[in-house]
């Protein structure tokens, strides 16, 4: 499948207003309570902990699964050991035949949708009943689970009313205590007459041979205690290796999953416990059968840097805070979903497709603030583009760009310059509503700024200095705002020689690298780096002042990262990355010769991704804001994308442009006329949306800001 | 287990449990001795109006006497195999060992099945914790389980059987009960033979 094949999926998600709805009603008030139950508790160090717990276990899976084997099998339980799918689903289709068993009753499993194990013992003509509410309700519509936690958050009352109807054969009113009930009636008949219970785990034990079950509904607790035989399915990830290892890995997945202190029901099962069978048979002990799953996982540990993702312990938190799942579901994913759902599918389901739905990820690293063992999933995804791209190559025309255009500065700025005449036929009053070919969709919802008639480095030299200056400092401009935004260089500059500090713009500065790098392609990203680097090491500055946070986490975090194993180059880049500070950041540190005005304004602020999740910088442009006057209204949903992602609002438009709507509400919500922020990027995005929805609500850069409130000097 | 570990501010526990235990939507009893459990628990089953009661087997629950305060309150004590007494009974009265303070959790050695089906399939569980067994929190109590064999079938319940499947909207007693009753017991009575 194409990105054209996965835009067109996209458009149809997209069209589905109840699923986006739901979802974003849920991220909303997930967020909220989120916050309210891990207030008073210290989240980082209880993340490092479980991820230093089931890191650890990833790199002794295989010696993890033989104790738990041995203290298992010593208790009496039957451990089977599936190296794939396939085997796991025979194994337990074997199992189901030889007890002559009717009827099966699962509670929720991921690893048995990994396996696809309903259709597969469907196909094996045995029964299988969904128990957990969710999970049943997918059942009966043939879907396949929306979230791994909430598997039918998508549907509406009304449709799961209708699904009841069909499968009852009698009207079910959209009641839903009354549908609950009809659920606990029909499944309690179930739970009564079947031979068999599959269930899965949420941790296993090596030194006691424990499985351990979290559940909220009590199926997990009947499908593990009616049914004379029991069968576990436990992903090989799931070993840990003591029982002390169990209770923060408890104390962070319901709080993280769905904001509960504790679940409902937590069953810790050591070996075999008495049952009676649903003809009264009286059993001792019963069967238990333990199904360790590798599935691709063996694999993942082996790998240096998927080994991280067997941190995991499927809380959905990352789904619960992507602003691209919220819009498009399921289709974010394969079995898994959302941004672990990418990473899990490569390895676990369906390599290819996992593919393809890494280009669904913005890249705004919300995820990873609130990952419940403190995966760094964006840099996940983005090793699974590079390697995507590696095995598959870029499509030819952004193969020609990257490779030939964007690493010889001279043709690249060229363009640029031709551009800026080409587009003369598109520019109606300073703004491009419609574009040709395939950048027709950048201009769908989102009127455009035209690149620049002058770059900022032809106008830079025009501008005021300093008449005597105290020191200088470097200015990276960025493609966006040298060729785009002249003026927020300008305002930049304004600053500066307010200051009384000279501007140094080296000429032979080029495009930060971060789209290359963002599209998979590092060498690309690495050669530009190494341009700007030399380009900046002749300047003798020792501030590189940037006002685009995307340029400065490439400087300042990219760079060291391409370059760190480069005898020549690791040392100038650790060297650059020391000089690079974000405007706000700056002019903040010299909040004490800026001489602004102080009459109230009020605005909204829209955090940069990069600026705040990339280098930890949300405080800094608020003060300064405020030291010009400014009360921020705070927007609900604070540090969410704006959905631009740089090349993916060419690729994935539509996705673009419904992330953005919704940034877009919460920000007018604010209720303030002017919307101040850190990066261009986030400008042309939001900028360009309410311009295309007619919002009087201007954006402004705080530098544009700041450069139009500083009082006169006298140094001029 | 062991039940005993004294010198502890039990009052706060129990404050503390009380208080995350009902935000869980339980209801939460205290008895000062097995006399007035015994009191409580007639109350509590005839206000149910449970016509069968269905009673694990329990040291602590023999010690009360809790068959004689279902009979007094009107009710029948449920005979028959496991399955049956827990699917005809409406009311399900069990014991636990320990209790966690800070999430409302009740720990349970749920190895004997009885134990299990009588706390699962009755619309109602009563469940009888002695006060002694308080316990802070999650740690402390799996610290404690580390230090001896691990039950067959351990359960820790926090509320009532809740649902949020569709829509999003909270639905109590989903496969399990819907009402969850806790009875603590001071004393003599509370102390596990």
């Amino acid at each position: 499948m194409s990105v054209k094949e996965l835009r067109r999926q996209a458009r149809e998600a997209l069209a589905d207003k109840n699923l986006a709805g739901a979802l974003g009603r849920f991220g909303d008030g997930y967020a909220v309570s989120r916050e309210e139950i891990f207030r008073g508790r210290d989240f980082q160090a209880l993340r490092e902990e479980v991820g230093q717990i089931k890191g650890h276990a990833a790199l002794r899976m295989g010696e993890l699964a033989d104790r738990f084997q041995a203290a298992a099998e010593g208790l009496g339980a039957r451990v089977f050991r599936a190296a794939t799918a396939l085997d796991a689903l025979a194994y337990i289709a074997g199992l189901a035949r030889e007890h002559g068993v009717d009827l099966i009753v699962k509670s929720k499993s991921m690893a048995s949708e990994e396996m696809h194990l309903n259709r597969y013992l469907g196909e094996q003509g045995l029964n299988v009943a969904e128990t957990d509410l969710g999970e049943w309700i997918i059942q009966l519509s043939g879907q396949r689970p929306s979230h791994m936690v909430m598997p039918a958050i998508h549907l509406t009352r009304e449709e799961v009313a209708a699904i009841f109807s069909r499968e009852t054969g009698r009207t079910v009113h959209p009641d839903i205590p009354e549908m609950v009930e009809l659920a606990r009636r029909e499944l309690r008949r179930k739970f009564l007459a079947a031979g068999l219970g599959v269930s899965g785990a949420n941790v296993a034990v090596a030194e006691t041979g424990t499985v351990v079950m979290v559940t909220n509904e009590g199926n997990g607790r009947l499908t593990t205690s009616l049914p004379p035989v029991h069968v576990v399915i436990v992903g090989l990830e799931k070993l840990v290796p003591r029982l002390a290892d169990v209770a923060p890995i408890l104390e962070v997945l319901p709080r993280s999953a769905t904001a509960q202190p504790i679940t409902s029901y937590v069953t810790m099962i050591t070996g075999p416990v008495g049952a009676e069978g649903p003809d009264g048979r009286d059993y001792p002990r019963k069967e238990l059968h333990i199904v360790l799953l590798d599935n691709g996982r063996t694999r993942m540990a082996a790998d240096p840097v998927f080994r991280e993702a067997l941190r995991c312990v499927r809380c959905a938190a990352c789904l619960n805070v992507c602003p691209v799942y919220q819009q498009v579901g399921a289709l974010f994913g394969d079995v898994y979903t959302g941004g672990i759902g990418a990473v899990l599918t490569a390895f676990f389901t369906d390599p290819q497709r996992a593919g393809e739905i890494q280009n669904l990820c913005l890249d705004c690293g919300r995820c990873r603030e609130v990952c419940s063992a403190g995966i760094d999933l964006p840099g996940l995804i983005q090793e699974l583009r590079r390697r995507t791209v590696a095995g598959a190559g870029l499509p030819r025309t952004r193969k020609v760009f990257f490779e030939k255009v964007l690493t010889d500065r001279r043709l690249f700025h060229t363009l640029l310059r031709v551009a800026s005449r080409a587009q003369k036929p598109f520019v109606r009053g300073g703004r491009i509503r419609h574009l040709p070919l395939f950048f027709a969709g950048l201009a769908q919802g989102r009127v455009l700024p035209p690149i620049a008639a002058s770059p900022f480095r032809d106008l830079a030299a025009s501008l005021p200095r300093p008449a005597v200056a105290r020191g200088r400092v470097g200015f990276f401009a960025g493609c966006l705002i040298d060729f785009v935004y002249p003026g927020i260089g300008a305002a930049v500059q304004k600053v500066c020689t307010h200051l009384g500090l000279e501007t140094v713009i080296p000429l032979g500065q080029t495009c930060c690298g971060f789209p290359a790098h963002h599209a998979g392609v590092p060498d690309v990203a690495a050669h530009l780096a190494r341009q700007n680097i030399a380009a900046f090491g002749q300047a003798g500055v020792d501030t590189v002042v940037t006002a685009c946070p995307t340029c400065a986490e490439a400087l300042k975090v990219l760079y060291p990262r391409l370059l760190g194993e480069d005898r020549e180059w690791g040392d100038r880049a650790l060297a650059l990355a020391g000089k690079v500070v974000d405007f706000a950041s700056f002019a903040w540190a010299h909040r004490g010769k800026l001489r602004l005005e102080k009459e109230p304004w009020i605005c909204a602020y829209h955090d940069s991704c990069h600026l705040k999740r990339g280098l930890g910088v949300s405080e800094e442009p608020r003060r300064l804001l405020a030291a010009a006057g400014a009360s921020i209204a705070e927007a609900v949903g604070g540090g969410t994308c704006c959905g631009f992602g740089g090349s993916y609002a060419l690729d994935l438009p539509e996705v673009s442009r419904a992330v953005l709507e919704r940034r877009l509400q919460a920000l007018t919500a604010a209720g303030a006329p002017v919307v101040a922020l850190d990066c261009p990027g986030c400008l042309l995005q939001i900028a360009g949306g309410l311009e295309d929805s007619g919002s009087p609500v201007t954006v402004r850069h705080t530098a544009q800001i700041i450069a139009e409130r500083l009082e006169p000097t006298q140094t001029m | 287990m062991n039940t005993g570990t004294p010198g502890r501010d039990t009052e706060a526990l129990y404050g503390a449990f009380v208080g995350s235990s009902r935000a869980l939507g339980a209801e939460v009893y205290r008895a000062g001795d097995p006399a007035a459990a015994r009191e409580l628990i007639e109350r509590l089953v005839r206000e149910t109006g449970a016509r069968e009661v269905a009673v694990a087997s329990a040291p602590l629950l023999d010690a009360l006497e809790a068959e004689k305060a279902v009979t007094a309150a009107g009710a029948v004590v449920a005979t028959g195999s496991v399955r049956e007494r827990a699917v005809r009974a409406g009311l399900g009265i069990t014991a636990f060992e320990l209790a966690i303070a800070a999430t409302g959790t009740l720990v349970q050695d749920a190895t004997a099945l009885d134990r299990r089906l009588v706390s699962m399939l009755p619309p109602v569980h009563l469940a009888v914790v002695p006060l002694s067994g308080l316990r802070a929190d999650l740690r402390e109590v799996m610290a404690e389980l580390a230090e001896r064999q691990m039950p067959g079938y351990l359960a820790l319940v926090s509320g009532p059987s809740r649902t949020a499947d569709i829509e999003r909207v909270l639905t109590i007693g989903v496969h399990g009960p819907g009402r969850l009753m806790v009875v603590f017991v001071d004393g003599e009575g509370g102390r596990v033979p």
